[in-house]
């Protein structure tokens, strides 16, 4: 599985001289910082800084940009356990219970066991890269457009059971964001639900909306409290706790294990992976765990899983990248750019070719992960002091934030009308208990389900028998179900044991 | 008390009203824009369920008889308020002064009585905000004072 003369070739390559070191330290502070602030994405970091790797040679743009990508990958946590702002639709399940923590006065913990997760993911992740490559690339071949639909469908019914309180509710929200995922041009080329609008007209983005639904509808509920943190002694910034929480990600092996191995083999599915990969890691853990009511009210397992996940996804996605020359999202798409610049094409020939390649990008990342324990722990005291701002100033402030980073992802006004209508919608869902997670996501892949459904009705010819003929999307369909119906199954036979017993 | 219980449930229920209305409003314009299975395929499915599960939802509201306590909207809705008129001038006002007019109500109408304060965050926030987002983005800002782009 590993040829171990290009595995000395790549170490080789790696360390032979210390100048590409040199440009991985800011390249993680840029993601750091990208990450932190809500409406700057690591893909626009990489794309802004993408001119500068003209400059460098092939392996040093590789250390650069995924140094921005293991930094934006953990930076992004902060916004969501501090402010419930995710920074990008792969921190959405970090504000599950990041946030809940930090208004308990556990800020500190909360981001220490993000890091701690994130640098154990990155870590994890990048293995399993080295040892399955050609396996992940093979599976992620065979994986069609049915597989990809229901697999879409099955992220939207399970964050819809996450719900708690109301299940119907939570899938009215989730299947209502995949409506709105579908406003605008459709595949058959057609527009829907534009109301004439010119703006609509390339769908709702989807981020913005993101952001109006998740911060800016709880920023209005905190309208009324002073401090994100009553109790004024619970608010310091603790370098020893932050540390603590560091070490407690470790307390969590099956959780990092679980998240980890979900987020290299959902991660690697091109566009689903990272939005998805944290929000399935988080439901495992949530099923699994003894006391699955704590979560979404400050369970730290709820932050490691999340992380654990987000942080590998970025390995599955750089598997795919790397293996068959197809970007998982943004940031991967920004590295395809990179190789483009370079002349190098991405996939099987280069897997074979220029393996001591693949394994200096793997171990540079290893290195990452230990650089980012030590920046991350010099970053976040800096940032956690946002839980001593009072509301008062918080509330307008990140308010602002939110309007300049929609701007900055649209490039019009679009981006914050969008912020400014999902923020009353958000609001509104909030207050009579439907599901925003399961809108948003929603949303987010309203637009990718419809493209695989249609893909799979021209493949099949129109005929459905076709789902019946593909084993994995049977093996999801089941799932999905499960997922729907099983906890009331199980109870209902538990029940019926129980009464014969 | 029972008046604010009726007033909730009323609202939960006008709520769920609009989705249905909405989602059938979304169905008949996709509908008019291509009967073409190609265009419905996600659309009449997934419309489908929303209007079964909203009509389940409606019958399970009006027979719930428990009480939901919910916090009072009376001081919200200035924020929201406040937040729109915001977002809606920014094209008039520019990014600038829009967002330090945004910041010097919001604190003078939630408290903050030190003018020196009022003005001296929102003056700093808004002119730091603005000259780090018009630096980093390709594109220019609506601004009325500082530089559109750099």
């Amino acid at each position: 599985m590993i040829n171990v003369d290009d595995l000395l070739a790549g170490f080789t390559l790696l360390f032979s001289d210390f100048t590409p070191w040199l440009i991985v330290i800011p390249g993680i502070l840029i993601g750091l910082i990208f990450g932190a602030i809500p409406g700057l994405q690591i893909s626009m970091a990489m794309a802004i800084f993408l001119p500068l790797t003209l400059y460098m040679d092939f392996m040093q743009a590789m250390l650069f940009l995924t140094a921005i990508f293991t930094g934006g990958g953990f930076g992004g946590s902060i916004p969501a356990i501090l402010m419930n702002i995710p920074g990008t639709s792969s921190s959405i399940a970090t504000t599950f219970d990041g946030y809940p923590m930090s208004k308990m006065g556990r800020h500190n913990l909360a981001l220490g066991i993000g890091l701690g997760a994130s640098c154990v993911g990155v870590i994890i992740g990048y293995s399993l890269l080295l040892l399955l490559i050609s396996p992940i690339s093979e599976m992620v071949l065979k994986l069609g457009p049915a597989e990809m639909a229901t697999v879409i469908l099955w992220g939207v019914t399970l964050i819809a059971s996450l719900s708690g309180k109301n299940i119907n509710k939570g899938i009215i929200s989730g299947f209502i964001g995949l409506l709105v995922g579908t406003v605008g041009y459709s595949e058959a080329g057609v527009t829907r639900g534009t109301m004439g609008s010119i703006y609509l007209l390339d769908g709702i983005p989807a981020i913005p909306a993101m952001m109006g639904m998740f911060a800016a509808s709880e920023l209005f509920k905190l309208v009324n409290t002073q401090y994100l943190v009553k109790d004024e002694s619970l608010r310091k910034v603790s370098v020893k706790e932050i540390i603590a929480g560091f070490k407690m990600a470790f307390t969590y092996p099956w959780v990092l294990v679980r998240g980890s191995l979900i987020g290299v083999f959902v991660g690697a599915v091109p566009g689903v992976g990272s939005s998805v990969a944290n929000l399935l890691s988080y439901i495992q853990t949530k099923r699994k765990d003894k006391n699955p009511e704590s979560f979404g009210q400050g369970n730290p397992a709820g932050v490691v899983a999340s992380e654990a996940a987000n942080s590998t996804s970025e390995a599955g996605s750089m598997a795919t990248l790397l293996a068959l020359g197809i970007p998982g999202g943004g940031a991967t798409a920004v590295m395809l750019a990179a190789f483009a610049m370079h002349n190098i094409t991405g996939g099987p020939q280069f897997i074979r070719e220029q393996t001591d390649i693949v394994y200096a990008i793997v171990f540079a990342n290893f290195g990452q992960a230990f650089l980012l324990i030590a920046l991350g722990l010099m970053f976040i005291p800096i940032l956690a002091n946002v839980v001593k701002v009072p509301m008062t100033y918080l509330v307008p402030s990140v308010l602002s934030l939110s309007v300049f980073g929609a701007f900055g992802l649209t490039g019009d006004l679009t981006g914050p009308i969008t912020v400014m209508v999902f923020s009353l919608v958000g609001w509104t869902f909030k207050r009579f208990d439907y599901s925003v997670p399961a809108a948003v996501i929603g949303l987010l892949l309203g637009g990718m389900a419809e493209e695989s459904l249609i893909h799979t009705y021209q493949i099949s010819g129109g005929l459905w028998g076709y789902v019946f003929e593909r084993p994995v999307t049977m093996v999801i369909l089941c799932l999905l179900m499960f997922s729907l119906f099983g906890g009331k199954l199980v109870s209902a036979l538990n029940s019926k044991v129980r009464s014969k017993a | 008390m029972p008046n604010t219980i009726n007033k909730h449930k009323m609202a939960d229920l006008i709520v769920l009203i609009t989705l249905f209305l909405i989602t059938c409003w979304y169905a008949y314009d996709a509908f008019s824009a291509s009967s073409h299975i190609a265009n419905l395929i996600l659309i009449f499915p997934v419309t489908a369920l929303v209007l079964v599960l909203c009509s389940v939802e409606f019958f399970v509201l009006l027979s719930d008889k428990t009480v939901t306590e919910q916090d009072p909207i009376k001081t919200v809705l200035p924020v929201i308020a406040l937040f729109i008129t915001y977002v809606l001038t920014l094209s008039w006002l520019g990014f600038d002064v829009g967002t330090f007019l945004f910041l010097s109500v919001f604190l003078w109408v939630h408290g903050e009585r030190r003018i020196a304060w009022v003005i001296g965050y929102s003056l700093a926030f808004a002119t730091l905000i603005s000259l780090f987002f018009s630096n980093m983005l390709p594109y220019p800002m609506p601004m009325l004072v500082l530089s559109t782009a750099y």
